[in-house]
C-alpha cells in the first residue's frame, strides 16, 4: 500500500510538486527544509508515515495528528498507541528495530533511551538546526543528543517540582536544611513532611540523581565512558536522604512510592512537602480536592540554594528503517513548531521544549507553574547518558535503595554504586 | 485390602486375539495422525524458542556487534559478575517455592476434606473455593498490592503500621500469601476429585474394625488420595519455581524478592542483553527440569499413570 502510494508519486512528480506546494503554504511559523528544492528529490522518502507512541493519556495527540493530516493529505501520519508503561513500549519500539522492519516511522521515547537507540543504529540522524535550534531547551537538546549528533526532536520536557502546604508554610525552603527545619510544622499538624518517590524502580533513579546532583555530585563523566559518583559530593547528597528516612522527615511508607502514591499522600492532605512533576497541578487544583488553593510550587531544594531536577520528557526519533524519512523528518520538526507546542501546552497540559512559551502570557494563565517549571528546567541534569542506561539505572536504584533501607552504609553504597557502574558501561 | 484391590480392577484386560489387534493397529495409527497437529504445533511455540534462546545464549550482548563466546555467559551467570544475582534469584526463588507449596498442600487438603462432606450449601462452597483460582494472577497481585499498602485493609484490619512491600521479611509473607491465596484452590480441587472415587464402604468396614478418625485419614484417606496429591504438588512445585507475576506486580523485584523468571525478563528485555538472558533463561529450565526429575523419581510418581489409569503391570504385580 505504502509503496505503490510511493512508487505513483515518484512516477506522477508533478503529484509530489502539488503536495510540497500545499504543505509549504499551510505551514506556519517553521521553515519546511523541502521548500524550494527540486521536486524529484523529495518525493524520495516522502509518503504516509506510522507514528508510535506510549498511551496518550490526555487524549489530545489525534488533535495534533489531524492538524498535520489536513495540511498533508499525501502524507498521512498514523497514530498507533502502545502501552502505558514505558517498559512495554520500550519494549515494543526494540522488536521492531531488530527486526529492521520500519514498521514505525517515528517512535517517542524517554529521553534517556535516545542514546541506546542511536548507538545501536535504530535512529536516523537529524539536522541540528531544524531541531535542535537556539529557541529549543538546551537541557532537552542535550538529551537527544549523543556523540556529537542530534538524533531525536525534543518534544516535551519535564522537570520535578517541591508542591507544598501554602497554607502551612509562608517562605518555602530552597535548602535541604530549611525544608527539615520546616518537618516541625508537619509535626505540629499531625502530618508527614516529604514524600517522593522511593520505590525501587525508575523513579528512584531519579529522586536519587536529583539528591547527588543537588549535592554537586555525578554518577558518569561528561561523556559517559568513566563512573565519576565515587565523590563527596555524591556520598553527602545520598547521606541526606538517608539521614531524612532514619529521622522519619521522609514519609516511611515512601520507600513503596511510585508517582501516584505519593501525589496520592499529598493530595489527601497529609503531607506536607512533595517531589513530583508538574502534572499533579492539575489534580490538586481541580474542584473537590482536599487540598484546593492551598498549595504552591517551587524549585527543588539543594544543598545551599536551589537544586536540580533529573530531566524527563519525551523526544522523537525517526526509524533507521522507514521508507519515507523525509516526511518523518518534517513531521517531527512540525510537532516542535510554535503551532504544535501551544496544543501541547493548553490541551495536553505538558511542558513544552520551546523557551518562548514559558513565559508567554496566555500559556502562564493556563498552566501557572510555567515560571516556575522554567526555573527548575533551566537547572535540570539529564540522567547519566550512555547506551547502557537500563544497567546505568539499575545500578543507581539498588544501590540506593540499600543504603535507603540501611542495609549497608551510605560509603559502602556509593563504593559499590561506583563498582556496579563500571561493570555496567563496560559493554 | 481386597476391597481396594479390586478398586484398581477398572480396566477389563484385553486377549490379544487377532480382530482386536487391528482394531488397536487402526486406532494407534489413527492417534497417531491425532496428534501430528499438536506435535506440529508444540514444535513451533515450544522447542523452537527453547533451541533458539540457548543458540542465542552461545552469543554476546555487545551493542552492532554479537561475537560468539560459547559459555561465558553461562560462566557469568554461575560465578563470574552476574552470580551473587543470579544465586539470590535462586535462593529466593526455592525458598518462596518450599514454603508455598507447604502451605498450599496443606491448606488445599483441608479444603478438599471440607468440601468432601455431605453439608447444606456445599455446592456453594465448593464454587466459592474456586473464585481465587479464576482471577488472573496478574489481577490477583494488583488486589494483593493494594490490600498489602501501607494504609490497605491488611493493616486496617490487623491493626498494624507495617510497610509491607518496603523490606525484605514483609515483602516474602506479601508474596506467599497471595501465592497460597491464589492456588491452595487448585490443590483444593485436584485432592477434592481424589477424594470423590473412594467409596463410602471403605470407610463403613474401617470403622466396623474401630478405626479412628485419625486413623482413616492416614490408612484410608491419604493412599488413595496420594496420586492426586503428588500430581498437584508437582503441577505447583512446577508453577512456583517460574513464578513471575507476584513478585513483578507486587515488589518489582525489591527487597530480596527477584525471582529466576524476573531476572530472565530483566537481563533480556529492561538491559538488552538477549545472551546473557538465555543464559538465564536456559539455567532456570535446567533447575526446574531437574528438580521435577527428581521430585518425579524419588516418589515415583507418573502423572499419567496416577491420574487414574493403572497399567497392567503394575496390577500384576499387585
Amino acid at each position: 500500500m505504502r509503496r505503490t502510494q510511493r512508487i505513483a508519486m515518484v512516477a506522477a512528480g508533478t503529484a509530489a510538486v502539488l503536495a510540497l506546494a500545499s504543505c509549504s503554504s499551510d505551514a506556519s511559523g517553521d521553515a519546511d527544509p523541502s521548500d524550494g528544492s527540486p521536486a524529484a528529490e523529495d518525493a524520495e522518502g516522502v509518503g504516509p508515515i506510522t507514528f508510535a507512541s506510549g498511551k496518550d493519556l490526555t487524549g489530545a495527540m489525534p488533535q495534533l495528528i489531524e492538524m498535520w493530516n489536513e495540511m498533508h493529505p499525501e502524507q498521512e501520519v498514523t497514530f498507533l498507541e502502545l502501552s502505558a508503561s514505558p517498559d512495554d513500549q520500550r519494549t515494543s519500539f526494540v522488536q521492531d528495530f531488530q527486526a529492521q522492519s520500519g514498521n514505525y516511522d517515528v517512535v517517542w521515547g524517554d529521553v534517556v533511551w535516545t542514546s541506546e537507540f542511536a548507538a545501536r543504529g535504530w535512529l536516523e540522524p537529524l539536522d541540528a538546526e531544524a531541531v535542535a535550534g537556539d529557541d529549543i531547551l538546551p537541557a532537552a537538546i542535550e538529551s537527544a543528543t549523543y556523540d556529537g549528533q542530534v538524533w531525536a526532536a525534543p518534544f516535551m520536557t519535564n522537570a520535578a517540582l517541591l508542591f507544598y502546604r501554602s497554607d502551612l508554610i509562608d517562605t518555602p525552603p530552597t535548602t535541604w536544611a530549611e525544608l527539615r527545619e520546616d518537618c516541625a510544622i508537619a509535626e505540629e499538624n499531625d502530618m508527614q513532611c516529604y514524600a517522593g518517590q522511593f520505590a525501587q524502580y525508575e523513579g528512584l533513579t531519579v529522586n536519587a540523581a536529583e539528591a547527588i546532583t543537588s549535592a554537586g555530585g555525578s554518577f558518569l563523566s561528561e561523556d559517559g565512558t568513566s563512573v565519576a559518583v565515587d565523590s563527596p559530593e555524591a556520598r553527602e547528597g545520598l547521606q541526606n536522604l538517608v539521614d531524612m528516612f532514619d529521622e522519619g522527615q521522609i514519609d516511611p511508607a515512601a520507600i513503596t512510592f511510585q508517582e501516584q502514591e505519593s501525589a496520592n499522600a499529598f493530595l489527601d492532605g497529609s503531607t506536607l512537602f512533595l517531589r513530583n512533576w508538574p502534572y499533579v497541578y492539575t489534580a490538586a487544583s481541580e474542584e473537590g480536592s482536599e487540598i484546593a488553593g492551598k498549595f504552591d510550587m517551587t524549585v527543588l531544594p539543594g544543598i545551599d540554594g536551589p537544586g536540580s531536577s533529573s530531566l524527563g520528557g519525551i523526544n522523537l526519533g525517526v526509524s533507521a528503517f522507514s521508507e519515507n524519512k523525509q516526511t518523518a523528518k518534517d513531521w517531527v520538526e512540525w510537532m516542535q513548531s510554535d503551532e504544535a507546542q501551544r496544543v501541547l501546552v493548553s490541551v495536553m497540559n505538558q511542558a513544552s521544549v520551546r523557551t518562548d512559551l514559558y513565559t508567554d502570557p496566555e500559556m502562564v494563565e493556563v498552566s501557572p507553574y510555567l515560571p516556575n517549571l522554567q526555573e527548575s528546567l533551566m537547572n535540570a541534569v539529564p540522567r547519566p547518558r550512555t547506551p547502557n542506561y537500563n544497567a546505568v539505572s539499575l545500578a543507581i536504584q539498588q544501590n540506593a535503595y540499600a543504603a535507603l533501607q540501611g542495609d549497608v552504609s551510605v560509603d559502602e553504597a556509593i563504593t559499590n554504586m561506583a563498582a556496579d557502574l563500571e561493570l555496567a558501561i563496560a559493554e | 485390602m481386597s476391597l481396594i484391590t479390586s478398586l484398581t480392577k477398572r480396566q477389563p484386560t484385553t486377549t490379544s486375539s487377532g480382530p482386536v489387534r487391528d482394531i488397536r493397529e487402526k486406532d494407534g495409527r489413527l492417534a497417531f495422525w491425532l496428534v501430528v497437529p499438536s506435535l506440529i504445533v508444540l514444535t513451533i511455540v515450544i522447542a523452537f524458542p527453547v533451541v533458539w534462546s540457548f543458540v542465542r545464549s552461545l552469543y554476546g550482548d555487545g551493542i552492532g556487534a554479537t561475537p560468539f563466546v560459547g559459555g561465558d555467559n553461562y560462566a557469568n551467570a554461575l560465578w563470574g559478575n552476574g552470580s551473587a544475582e543470579f544465586w539470590d534469584a535462586a535462593r529466593f526463588t526455592y525458598f518462596f517455592t518450599a514454603v508455598s507449596v507447604v502451605l498450599e498442600v496443606l491448606i488445599g487438603v483441608g479444603m478438599a476434606l471440607v468440601a468432601n462432606r455431605a453439608f447444606r450449601g456445599r455446592g456453594l462452597l465448593r464454587a466459592s473455593v474456586l473464585v481465587p483460582w479464576a482471577i488472573p494472577t496478574a489481577v490477583a497481585a494488583v488486589l494483593w498490592k493494594w490490600a498489602f499498602d501501607p494504609n490497605g485493609i491488611v493493616n486496617a484490619v490487623t491493626g498494624w503500621d507495617l510497610i509491607w512491600t518496603g523490606a525484605e521479611g514483609p515483602s516474602t509473607v506479601a508474596i506467599i500469601v497471595a501465592d497460597v491465596w491464589k492456588t491452595a484452590p487448585f490443590v483444593a480441587l485436584l485432592v477434592l476429585a481424589g477424594l470423590q472415587i473412594i467409596p463410602e464402604d471403605v470407610y463403613e468396614a474401617a470403622r466396623l474394625d474401630g478405626a479412628t478418625a485419625w486413623q482413616q485419614f492416614v490408612r484410608i484417606t491419604l493412599p488413595l488420595v496420594r496420586p492426586a496429591l503428588l500430581v498437584a504438588i508437582l503441577f505447583r512445585l512446577l508453577d512456583a519455581l517460574r513464578m513471575y507475576d507476584l513478585p513483578a506486580i507486587m515488589t518489582g523485584g525489591a527487597n530480596g524478592t527477584t525471582t529466576l523468571s524476573v531476572l530472565v525478563v530483566q537481563s533480556s528485555l529492561s538491559q538488552l542483553k538477549p545472551g546473557y538472558g538465555g543464559a538465564l533463561a536456559t539455567l532456570t529450565f535446567l533447575l526446574i527440569f531437574i528438580t521435577a526429575f527428581l521430585f518425579v523419581r524419588m516418589l515415583n510418581v507418573n502423572a499419567v499413570e496416577q491420574a487414574g489409569v493403572r497399567t497392567p503391570r503394575k496390577k500384576d504385580s499387585e
